[in-house]
């Protein structure tokens, strides 16, 4: 509620990103907000994520005002009730694919048995069980983003957020990570948030908000629309 | 589990720039153990006994430069209160065209009354690597100092050539990274005979009369009884009996190190220079490598990791880069130093000294360094929000 955040830009001024957004999102529902680049798509997400503070409002997650929590509080919400699916995948190079999907479960103390279990079964369900082995250096893109997705909702987290999780694939594989998104919302009832600039990856969400002017809006703005 | 598995994957480039401050540590603090030893060790032996010669110049060399200590004085100085033991000594250069100034380093002939004990509180014997001591009653016999025997590969039942006379080796000694590595240990008898054979006016003044074999000494050790304070005893002796010259061991081993004083700043500068060039180059290494993984950190913070959960990873992970860097460190200066030195044992030196505190010690400081580095370079990124870190590290 209220999110605001402005950075710093060349020379030190201020370049205003978000005005005062104000969201809120239904369990099990799936909302695309769409906008252009630089519209602070993704600054959006990062502070809804608590992947960086706001400078003014709010983020609650259910009755627990999120955002306020200490630095430690913020890390258990992340890793326990969040999932992330970024545009550039962001696998660790240093770790095999099942690595990176188990990682996930490491900082929640999750039985790393039962994470193993059920790792492998999402790598399966993605098509990627035989890359399980692999560095994501040995991985095409499509590979790697379907690791990624497996990594972001190993936990069964009530939130995924997807940052143009479409971006670097191809059509066939940007439809196979939007079928998924969309059947977590509908089957799982988890909050999914997109956010993209691509009208196709839109198609399929229960709504569909338009960044502007560091504000959201529920239809295009005229220049869009 | 196989050793490679153990390996830090991603970090050869880090271990090897560790590999290389450690070595530079270790090399740096091998030679300051080596001169660390040679000091300490000729403290310690002019310190376990009162060396005397007879008062003026003469042949004499070595602890007891001075003129000839004749067989009376020697009894004289027997007689006094608190001496526990003499033993006449013939110390002779064993090049003569070495100048007598350089006592710390020149090969030495030395000549022993094997019919008294070692009156030195810190040598009672000197000890033998191999082979055996001096007996009384060898004859044409020596020990060898380590370093006398490596530089011209002699072994126990070889014969060595001293002042033209051939000498069967019956000992090697130790090493004790002092004046005794360059000694060859004989008989007085022999010592006597070698020193006549080369001063042809000692030979005059010894057939005109007046002396007998045994008045021919270029010093003697001195030994004291329980209790009694060494300086002063030597004091009394210079009082009680005339003609000699008498090191006050207490002065002797302050001389040492007055003329050592170079040598212990020079070691100081190079302990100093080994760990800062070692330090800065292993911290530099581990906080690079931390913050080149600035990205993943902002990753796994994504992932619910607390500041809790990176700092006890890159420990972990610094502790075993630093073990594997350290460990290859010393293993690089080992070989190095190995290779130096086994080129300069030809010459009958020895530039390096890897002794166990300072391979240990060695490891522990890389270690240390190398887990405050990393600590230092996590607490640092810690500060970023894990979306700052991620643009970062991108």
């Amino acid at each position: 509620m209220g999110l605001k955040k402005t950075y710093a830009g060349p020379e030190g001024r201020p370049v205003p990103v978000l005005a005062g957004v104000d969201l809120e999102i239904a369990s099990g529902e799936f909302v695309a907000v769409a906008g252009p680049s630089g519209s602070g798509k993704s600054t959006l997400l990062n502070l809804l994520g608590l992947l960086e503070p706001p400078d003014a409002g709010e983020v609650w997650l259910g009755e627990e005002r999120v955002s306020h929590l200490g630095r430690r509080g913020q890390a258990r919400v992340r890793g326990a009730s969040i999932g992330y699916v970024f545009q550039s995948f962001l696998l660790l190079s240093g770790l095999t694919a099942l690595d990176n999907v188990l990682l996930a479960a490491r900082y929640v103390k999750r039985d790393r048995a039962e994470a193993r279990r059920d790792a492998l079964a999402l790598l399966a369900r993605m098509a990627v069980a035989h890359r399980k082995d692999h560095y994501p250096t040995q991985l095409s893109g499509g590979e790697q983003q379907r690791v990624a997705y497996c990594r972001a909702v190993l936990n069964r987290p009530p939130v995924v957020l997807a940052d143009e999780p479409t971006g670097n694939l191809d059509d066939h594989h940007a439809q196979a990570i939007l079928g998924e998104l969309r059947q977590l919302a509908a089957e799982r009832r988890a909050t999914v948030l997109l956010v993209t600039h691509r009208r196709e990856a839109q198609a399929g969400a229960d709504r569909v908000l338009y960044l502007s002017g560091g504000r959201l809006l529920s239809q295009p703005p005229a220049s869009v629309a | 589990m196989r050793l490679s598995a153990l390996f830090p994957r991603g970090y050869a480039f880090t271990v090897i720039g560790i590999a290389v401050g450690v070595a530079g540590l270790v090399a740096l603090g091998a030679m300051a153990e080596r001169i660390t030893r040679f000091i300490e060790g000729g403290d310690r032996f002019v310190l376990g006994q009162i060396s005397i010669a007879g008062e003026g110049m003469g042949m004499g060399t070595g602890f007891t430069a001075g003129g000839i200590l004749p067989a009376s004085r020697i009894a004289e100085i027997a007689a006094v209160a608190g001496v526990s033991g003499v033993q006449a000594q013939v110390m002779l250069p064993l090049n003569t065209s070495t100048s007598h100034f350089l006592t710390l380093t020149q090969e030495l002939i030395m000549g022993m009354d094997l019919s008294v004990p070692m009156p030195n509180r810190h040598y009672r014997e000197f000890p033998v690597r191999a082979g055996r001591s001096l007996r009384a009653g060898d004859r044409r016999a020596t020990v060898l100092g380590s370093d006398f025997a490596a530089s011209r590969h002699l072994a126990v039942g070889d014969t060595v050539a001293l002042g033209g006379q051939d000498f069967t080796i019956v000992g090697i000694l130790e090493k004790t990274f002092t004046a005794p590595d360059r000694f060859a240990l004989v008989p007085i008898e022999d010592a006597r005979d070698l020193w006549l054979r080369r001063d042809p006016l000692l030979v005059q003044a010894f057939g005109a009369g007046g002396m007998r074999r045994a008045d021919l000494n270029t010093g003697a050790a001195v030994g004291w009884r329980d209790g009694e304070d060494p300086d002063a005893l030597a004091r009394r002796i210079q009082s009680t009996v005339k003609g000699l010259n008498v090191t006050i061991p207490g002065e002797l081993s302050q001389l040492l190190r007055q003329s050592t004083a170079f040598f212990s700043a020079l070691l100081l500068g190079i302990g100093a220079l080994g760990l800062l060039i070692g330090g800065l180059s292993l911290a530099n290494t581990v906080t690079a490598a931390v913050f080149e993984r600035i990205r993943d950190f902002g990753i796994k913070r994504a992932l619910g990791a607390t500041d809790l959960d990176l700092l006890g990873e890159v420990l972990g992970e610094g502790l075993r880069v630093s073990l594997w860097g350290g460990g290859a460190g010393v293993l690089l200066a080992l070989a190095i130093g190995t290779a130096v030195d086994s080129r300069l044992l030809r010459d009958g030196q020895q530039l390096f000294l890897f002794s166990p505190r300072l391979l240990a010690f060695a490891l522990v400081f890389s270690v240390a360094l190398g887990a405050l580095a990393a600590g230092y370079a996590t607490l640092r990124i810690a500060r970023l929000s894990p979306a700052e870190a991620i643009r970062r590290g991108t």
